[in-house]
């Protein structure tokens, strides 16, 4: 009897505060502009500036100050199929300001005369470390400039009888482990920040508003003049914002699904795989990080006498929740530890996923069990607290 | 019929507002030292005493928020403090405190709290229509509560605490904020609901307006200082203090050590 009642009022409440905040479309609004679709659009615009580059490799232009004074080195270049173009006058101004986005080659006046008494001329390659797309092209200008160098050594030895393989005794040789998926996580990094952010965010107005914002209201005194259990009321609250942050959950994870579509850079297109069984696999965290982050919300909020109050209160919260992930990059890897706490463990495991090595059962059972954990502590604690909070 | 005996409850005064590392010593507030009263039914109890009197801090006892230090409190025999949802059933509630959800409309607020008392969706609507009938606001009920006058508040904050048809009312302050015609309604419905064709409901209603008592209450129990100080009828208490005007009687009940301070002062 008394079960039945208290799933009743559960269910009541429940009902309540989905209604409540569905109805307040402006914040549910704001949230799912900023955190469904905020993702996406980082990673369209992360697409934009790679096309760029990819664009500028293919284009194979070189930009040269002074060319004139080497026409051995513009003949070798021309060779290699690049365009040359020239320098503008101010290229060290423009460099600072990012508005040229190529390293310039820079060539002395008496280039041929000291190539030709081998007294070695020096070629400047001028970039700005703090213009990401010039820097982006250096290392592709110095390996073209290092072939123009091989290419002298090999001419002057074959002069002298001497064959060229004498000069490189060790053939090295690059072999890449990261997979394609791998590689892509350099720059897809940041998708599971973002979703956990968008979990967050979907919580925070409606865990706020049905903690604190009923105190302020007035309205928590006269909820509590029902005769119904406590642990039944927060139970139908805590149940309704989880819901909504779910909701946010599903809706972001989703939304990166048409939105590779999107991406311009056909690179970055290849390696970013995040179909229907990713976003699955993100959900599995996500929905229960997501129960746990609604309850430690409302319990924080549960003690304060205002939404203002609780804002203020929950920004430790959103602190936490968002620098955690950068505990990975801290220390050297990932720690088993990193599965016990919330936030982190989120982290840990969606970047697997995103790097194509997916996880297993016994990895999600340690952040399910502390989600779990978290959310009964929590929910004990608005219960036992609710009274209290109610009598101003 | 609501029976309440020597209720005390002490709350831990907030801490100065001062600055430093120092905590103050603990202090504490007596906010009810000695209340007692008997609400029967079919009669409107009037708990009548100055702001910070204690009014508040007993209904909020009486309607198990808080729990009180000393004394018994019961509805219908049933103890508030050892069986708290059998005697918050038996109670229509409307307290200080009466926050209304403004994106839901009036008769979502009320229906609400009727399925929180564990009526049907359907038997708490029908509620709520009535309720809306009776006090003269059946305009306002699919309108959203956001944007309401303090009238409109009060009528629906009112209609949830009635929702469930509770043999007992207890209302603290329900005229604060009202205009005369408001006031009167609500006179004419508690008079109505205390009528046996209106149910012969126990009504317990605390204010500090002596007019409101003098047109509705059947006794008055006048509370100062924590403590019950007199108890009877209107009459009862113009004769016991020698007064003719139930103001001056109010005023040498319940402020006794006011009055000697300032003969004192005087002297």
């Amino acid at each position: 009897m008394s079960g039945l009642s208290a799933m009743r009022t559960t269910f009541a409440v429940f009902r309540k505060e989905i209604v409540d905040a569905l109805r307040d479309r402006r914040t549910l609004m704001v949230v799912l502009a900023s955190s469904v679709l905020v993702g996406p659009l980082v990673l369209m615009a992360l697409s934009l500036f790679l096309a760029g580059f990819e664009a500028r490799a293919e284009k194979r232009e070189i930009v040269v100050a002074g060319i004139e004074y080497a026409p051995s080195l513009a003949n070798y270049l021309e060779r290699q199929t690049y365009t040359l173009k020239p320098a503008p006058a101010d290229y060290e101004a423009r460099l600072r300001a990012a508005r040229l986005s190529d390293p310039v080659v820079v060539v002395p006046h008496d280039f041929e005369t000291a190539l030709l008494h081998g007294e070695a001329p020096v070629i400047e390659v001028v970039s700005d470390s703090a213009n990401k797309q010039a820097e982006g092209g250096v290392g592709r200008i110095q390996r073209l400039l290092a072939g123009f160098n091989r290419e002298r050594i090999a001419l002057s030895l074959a002069l002298r009888g001497i064959s060229g393989e004498l000069l490189e005794p060790v053939q090295l040789e690059d072999r890449d482990l990261a997979s394609a998926q791998t590689r892509a996580t350099q720059l897809t990094g940041m998708l599971p920040f973002f979703v956990i952010m968008a979990v967050l965010y979907g919580a925070l107005h409606a865990a706020l508003d049905t903690t604190a914002g009923e105190r302020e209201r007035g309205s928590l005194e006269p909820l509590l003049m029902n005769p119904s259990q406590r642990a039944a009321l927060v139970l139908g609250k805590w149940a309704a914002v989880a819901c909504v942050s779910m909701l946010i959950a599903v809706l972001s994870c989703m939304s990166f699904v048409p939105g590779q579509w999107l991406l311009q850079s056909d690179n970055l297109k290849a390696l970013f795989q995040f179909g229907l069984h990713e976003a699955l696999m993100f959900l599995v965290l996500l929905l229960p990080f997501a129960a746990a982050l609604s309850a430690v919300l409302m319990a924080v909020a549960i003690r304060c006498k205002t939404f203002k109050e609780a804002q203020a209160n929950s920004a430790v919260i959103i602190l936490a929740v968002s620098l955690l992930p950068l505990m990975s990059i801290f220390s050297e890897g990932e720690s088993a530890w990193h599965l016990w706490l919330p936030g982190l463990a989120q982290n840990a495991l969606m970047t697997r996923v995103l790097k194509g090595e997916g996880f297993g059962a016994e990895q999600v059972l340690v952040p399910l069990v502390v989600c779990i954990a978290l959310t009964a502590l929590c929910i004990v604690f608005i219960a036992r607290r609710l009274h209290q909070a109610a009598v101003r | 019929m609501i029976h309440v005996e020597q209720v005390a409850k002490r709350f831990a005064a907030p801490r100065s507002a001062r600055l430093g590392f120092k905590r103050a010593p603990a202090a504490f507030v007596q906010a009810v030292q000695d209340v007692s009263f008997d609400a029967p039914d079919g009669h409107i109890t009037g708990l009548l005493g100055p702001n910070g009197a204690g009014k508040t801090t007993t209904l909020r006892m009486l309607a198990a928020l808080i729990t009180p230090d000393a004394g018994r409190m019961t509805v219908d025999g049933i103890d508030v403090v050892a069986q708290p949802r059998a005697t918050l059933a038996r109670m229509g509630v409307l307290s200080d405190a009466r926050g209304l959800y403004p994106r839901l409309s009036a008769r979502e607020n009320i229906v609400y709290y009727g399925v929180l008392h564990g009526l049907s969706r359907d038997a708490a609507n029908a509620r709520a229509e009535s309720l809306a009938h009776m006090l003269e606001m059946r305009q306002l009920l699919d309108r959203r509560t956001d944007g309401f006058s303090q009238g409109e508040r009060m009528k629906t904050a009112l209609a949830r605490a009635l929702v469930h048809d509770p043999a007992h009312i207890v209302l603290d302050e329900p005229t604060n904020g009202l205009d005369v015609l408001a006031t009167r309604a609500l006179r004419e419905a508690l008079r109505l609901l205390r009528t046996p064709e209106g149910g012969a409901k126990c009504i317990v209603f605390s204010t500090h307006i002596m007019s409101e008592v003098e047109r509705v209450c059947d006794s008055v129990v006048v509370v100062a200082h924590g403590r019950t100080v007199a108890r009877g009828t209107v009459d009862e208490l113009l004769v016991q203090t020698g007064e003719t005007d139930f103001e001056e009687a109010f005023v040498k009940l319940a402020f006794v050590e006011e009055q000697q301070a300032v003969r004192e002062d005087v002297r």
